[in-house]
């Protein structure tokens, strides 16, 4: 799950006619350097900001900056969609924004560093045009700026 | 998620995607993806479980030996909560007149603050940014605003609309009410939590209530904000 045949009906037709942008091919950045000497950070969709920072709202596609030394309890989430269980998210930040699991792959030297930031969006969109014109882009601009070589991309 | 990682990939950087439908990931071909198959809201699988999500990190890292793609890999383990029982799924022995929210709160606050406690301060309780000691105040808003009242609370943000403040209040409410309720009764599954909360609580009442209420104002904009309250 969600594997379709074990959503329920609603949730089921709800993936199904959700309007996909389709692709014939993928746009390809080779991998050549050795994780261990790697700067990595994280997009998450899962509407995720720092306290005090703007709540996202309806229909929002702007990002928020997450500080990689942001403790857990300074993060917060205001997605707008209830169409996820919201609970696996107050138990444990790292189920969704996994801040601690990087910090320690770090200190492992599993990855050599982590990017002064990571990035939020609210996912869901059946539009996500302006993610794709302009406010993507942007995060990308800023990735590249931090050093960032290598981006874990993770939904909700 | 798809889209950005297409977005950000093209832009230079290499990507890897955790893929919660596969069948999305299969249409819009994200460059490196690992299909996990947990619940929406379970992205690493397992709350708690360090070595699991770190299983799942690994995995998708694992996706960077590739050397042309589009890749879709499948995380081999299962994991998360089976059911999501929302506010219309369930119904419970409540007696609206017998129960205040506002009471409900004073007796779950000593849960909640063991909960932040235990948890090194981390909560989910701030969206609406309105300290805890007035959530009775923010209470009586809600109910009167429920019952068709033209309601207003002296703390809302201006520039934040009445419907757009009640959603992050409800936020609050219900990551207050989730937070001290698992202090309370650790052994609760999500599931038990939902059905709890919407068939056993003054404040999964209200919630409900305040949703109806914009749900019937025939205003588009006010039904999505009741579709995110409950549904």
């Amino acid at each position: 799950m969600p594997r379709l045949d074990q959503l329920n009906e609603i949730q089921r037709n709800s993936a199904l006619m959700f309007p996909c942008l389709e692709h014939d091919d993928t746009p390809w950045t080779p991998w050549r350097k050795e994780l261990s000497q790697s700067k990595v950070a994280m997009v998450s969709t899962a509407g995720v900001h720092l306290r005090g920072d703007r709540p996202f709202t309806g229909g929002d596609q702007s990002y928020r900056i997450i500080p990689s030394s942001a403790q857990s309890g300074e993060i917060l989430m205001s997605h707008t969609s209830i169409g996820w269980d919201h609970t696996g998210f107050y138990k444990d930040l790292n189920l969704a924004f996994p801040v601690d699991r990087m910090q320690e792959l770090a200190e492992r030297s599993v990855v050599g560093s982590i990017g002064e930031n990571h990035y939020s969006f609210m996912g869901a969109q059946r539009d996500p045009n302006i993610m794709i014109e302009d406010t993507g882009p942007d995060v990308a601009y800023r990735l590249k700026a931090e050093g960032v070589d290598l981006v874990l991309m993770i939904p909700i | 998620m798809c889209v950005l990682a297409r977005v950000i990939e093209e832009a230079g950087l290499t990507t890897v995607t955790i893929a919660l439908v596969k069948e999305h990931a299969e249409k819009v071909k994200p460059p490196r993806s690992l299909f996990v198959p947990f619940p929406y809201g379970y992205p690493l699988g397992k709350a708690e479980d360090a070595p699991f999500q770190h299983r799942v990190i690994s995995s998708a890292f694992g996706l960077l030996d590739h050397i042309q793609g589009p890749v879709l890999e499948e995380f081999p383990e299962e994991a998360g909560p089976l059911e999501y029982p929302q506010a219309s799924g369930i119904r419970g022995a409540y007696d609206v007149l017998m129960e205040d929210a506002a009471n409900e709160v004073t007796s779950l606050r000593p849960f909640y603050e063991r909960w932040v406690e235990g948890h090194q301060g981390r909560t989910a309780v701030g969206v609406c940014n309105i300290p805890q000691r007035r959530f009775r105040g923010m209470i009586r808003f809600l109910q009167s605003y429920a019952t068709g009242e033209d309601a207003d609370f002296k703390e809302r943000p201006q520039q934040l609309p009445v419907p757009q403040f009640i959603r992050y209040c409800v936020d609050d409410l219900k990551a207050f009410y989730y937070e001290a309720r698992m202090c309370q009764k650790p052994s609760s599954t999500e599931p038990e939590l939902h059905k709890w909360f919407w068939g056993e609580t003054a404040a999964g009442k209200l919630t409900s209530k305040l949703a109806q209420r914009m749900a019937e104002a025939g205003d588009p904009a006010l039904e999505r904000v009741a579709n995110g309250l409950a549904r």
